[in-house]
């Protein structure tokens, strides 16, 4: 499984870059990482890219935790650091240092109005990012009629723990696989 | 977990206008346990969601006008949502050392598990099933995100410029599929511009 230095060098190479290109959230470079983890690098077959993918998502944590599999795949755990830190870590300092110097700015009036302006923007980004995977789904008007369900309970309900409405969504969908 | 055990305001009259509370120093073992919790526990990628959940609905550590001020200025820089969000909100709780412990915990266990289930995947063979139950888990995944967005919304008091900003977003980015940067690039200025000048209308 390991490929040694060469391999931790690769994956910084690949993740490093894509870490600042993922304008959006880790979902926006997806295609980019099974271009360089299939074609370009030979990490994975498609098949195994599509089930390292489906894994990231059926794990907790951020969306892209498919770095670490990658990582994990290329040359065991420490691959999987060098993934990890490497698809993380440059986009964690840039905002770090961009809230450093936002910080100095509060109270002024054109601070004031990035913050009001921005605001709407980032809510309409929130909704288009949900409405963008619905429609790449291929199960699907039932995933979008789950997905307002949910929608709704937890504006009744803001307190209500997301986790019983995934496990529900999972026995919901699996049960029907089944039938 | 641990509940907040300090006493916290019933609620907030107005969401934009409200002072901003006294910094209150949370140590980093707990900003550390708190995020652990998050990561560990935040399903299927919408981390944001969680974090708005459990840092401003439940732990009421930060407010929501700063939640969104941050949501805002980390749609500006590129990367995972969910971690800008946690680089943030442990800047805010407690400075450099909060960004780290907040980072570290929250991916700690996410890191874990997703090798652990990896290292059992490999036996499987049968997908179809386990591929319609991930169908369902992003679902409600997608659930929380609209929620999260409908909710910060209307707690904002966006007023109907705001309204018509977040629609121009959602049919651009959301329904035409245009490419984000620029849609961005033409509704934030446009946004910020506004915002400063409706004010001075009045």
């Amino acid at each position: 499984m390991s490929e040694g230095s060469g391999g931790l060098i690769a994956l910084g190479l690949v993740f490093a870059p894509l870490s600042l290109l993922s304008f959006g959230g880790g979902n926006a470079v997806i295609a980019d990482i099974a271009q360089q983890s299939i074609a370009v690098h030979h990490w994975t077959s498609e098949r195994e890219f599509a089930d390292l993918f489906a894994l990231s998502r059926a794990t907790p944590g951020p969306g892209s935790m498919l770095a670490t599999l990658i990582g994990w795949k290329v040359a065991g755990l420490s691959g999987a650091l060098a993934a990890t830190v490497a698809f993380y870590l440059p986009s964690a300092l840039l905002v770090f240092a961009a809230a450093r110097v936002w910080g100095r700015w509060r109270g002024s009036p054109w601070h004031t109005a990035i913050e009001r302006g921005l605001a709407p923007i980032a809510a309409g980004l929130f909704l288009s990012g949900g409405i963008v995977v619905l429609r790449a789904s291929p199960s699907g008007w039932p995933v979008w009629a789950a997905a307002l369900v949910t929608t709704a309970a937890l504006l009744c309900w803001p307190r209500l723990h997301p986790v019983p409405l995934l496990l529900a969504g999972a026995a919901l969908f699996g049960i029907v696989a089944v039938v | 977990m641990p509940q907040p055990n300090r006493p916290q305001p019933a609620g907030r009259a107005d969401g934009a206008d409200a002072p901003m509370r006294p910094p209150q120093t949370i140590g980093v073992a707990r900003i550390f346990a708190a995020f652990m919790w998050l990561g560990g526990t935040s399903f299927g990628g919408g981390t944001a969601g969680y974090l708005y959940r459990e840092m401003v609905v439940k732990r009421r550590w930060i407010d929501e006008p700063t939640f969104l001020a941050d949501l805002a200025l980390g749609q500006a820089i590129p990367g995972s949502i969910g971690i800008k969000l946690t680089v943030q909100t442990g800047q805010r709780l407690h400075g450099a050392a909060g960004a780290i412990v907040a980072l570290v915990g929250l991916l700690s266990l996410p890191f874990v598990i997703v090798l652990t289930i990896g290292a059992l995947y490999a036996g499987f063979g049968e997908h179809r099933i386990v591929h319609a139950m991930l169908d369902g888990v992003a679902a409600a995944v997608i659930g929380l995100t609209f929620a999260t967005g409908l909710h910060s919304m209307t707690q904002s008091r966006p007023g109907p410029v705001g309204l018509m900003l977040a629609a121009a977003t959602v049919l651009g980015v959301g329904v035409m599929r245009w490419p984000m940067l620029p849609v961005i690039a033409v509704l934030a200025p446009l946004g910020v511009a506004l915002a400063f000048v409706e004010p001075r209308l009045r």
